[in-house]
């Protein structure tokens, strides 16, 4: 039985697609069975975060409504083996979307792959309730920045009054990402920090992500950054794609001046 | 380095608008998680006896004293 991870944030634009795709791919390349979903009826993403726009024939509606086989229209990435892809529907709108028939598909993802990840919609509207319903874990993307927080509050409240597993009287475990960190501007004070946000928040922290102009260019090429050895936020995934398969990996302190004493010099007479 | 001319660094501002916020959005959420529920409730009752244009259901809190106020606007004749 694979484990259902729906990927939240409340607010648009915080990178929650970006953490779907890096994520899914970082699980795969722990040789683990991993499926990503898009659950964001009418605005399909994540087909190009994952550089999979021209293969998409079927998408997760018309498996829900029995008009193709699961198998027909999961997609198998190029990258890894492990890795599949279930794309949204791009004609239709969220009130497709019914209970009866997210679990039957779930429980057929389920029994296919060790992780199923659910990419949700921005907001807290009905299509967000719908992702989270079934879920057994959460992560929660959010910037050092007011408005992302306090959304985010929003969607974790709903979570934890809506989900089936709630209901159930259990627990669905939460995941925090704080993505785009600017270690100059916490320094500084100008940032919120993690601890600021964790201290706010209160959930446990999965791994923290600073900002990295090569996000951009990895989207242009969909080819996620997890791919990019080089890049900090492509460490970044990995390191949080590991502690998911269930590695102990000590938390990066990537808030911290990482230049020495002499590098300090230097910036001064800059 | 705002904190060597003794100015408050903003990511301190945020932090604390930020809880306030926060606390008062999870008081009126987990306060009356029944809310929802029970305007329909009281939507579907006032229409099964009387002509209903609108129907407006606010909580209020004024000087410590909460209030639930329902406004029901009649169809005119």
């Amino acid at each position: 039985m694979g484990i259902v991870i729906a990927v939240i944030s409340g607010k648009g634009g915080v990178g929650k697609t970006t953490t779907t795709a890096n994520v899914g791919l970082g699980i795969a390349m722990n040789e683990k069975r991993c499926v990503v979903v898009d659950f964001d009826i009418g605005q399909r993403n994540l087909d190009m975060i994952l550089g999979l726009e021209n293969r998409v024939v079927y998408d997760m509606v018309q498996v829900m409504d029995e008009e193709v086989g699961l198998k027909q229209a999961l997609i198998k990435s190029k990258i890894s083996p492990n890795l599949f892809f279930l794309a949204a529907s791009q004609t239709k709108d969220k009130s497709v979307l019914e209970s009866k028939k997210i679990l039957k598909l779930i429980n057929s993802l389920r029994d296919e792959f060790d992780f199923v990840i659910l990419d949700a919609p921005a907001g807290i509207e009905s299509g967000y309730e719908h992702t989270i319903e079934f879920a057994d874990r959460a992560i929660i993307v959010v910037n050092p920045e007011v408005s992302s927080i306090r959304d985010a509050d929003r969607a974790i409240g709903i979570l934890d009054s809506k989900s089936q597993k709630v209901k159930d009287g259990e627990e669905v475990l939460k995941y925090l990402i704080i993505n785009r960190i600017n270690p100059k501007m916490v320094q500084s004070g100008e940032m919120l920090s993690s601890e600021d946000i964790l201290e706010i928040l209160s959930i446990p922290l999965v791994g923290k992500i600073p900002e990295d102009k090569g996000i951009i260019d990895a989207s242009n090429q969909g080819k996620p950054i997890i791919l990019d050895t080089n890049s900090a936020a492509g460490r970044a995934y990995s390191r949080i794609s590991a502690r998911l398969c269930g590695e102990q990996i000590a938390m990066e302190n990537i808030e911290l001046p990482d230049s020495s004493l002499m590098q300090k010099i230097k910036e001064m007479f800059q | 380095m705002f904190s060597f001319f003794g100015k408050k660094s903003s990511a301190k501002t945020a932090k604390d608008r930020l809880t306030i916020a926060i606390m008062s959005d999870r008081k009126n959420t987990t306060a009356f998680p029944f809310m929802e529920d029970m305007k329909r409730e009281i939507i579907e009752v006032v229409k099964k006896y009387m002509g209903v244009k609108a129907i407006e259901i606010k909580k209020e809190i004024e000087d410590g004293v909460e209030a639930l106020s329902i406004d029901v606007q009649l169809e005119g004749k």
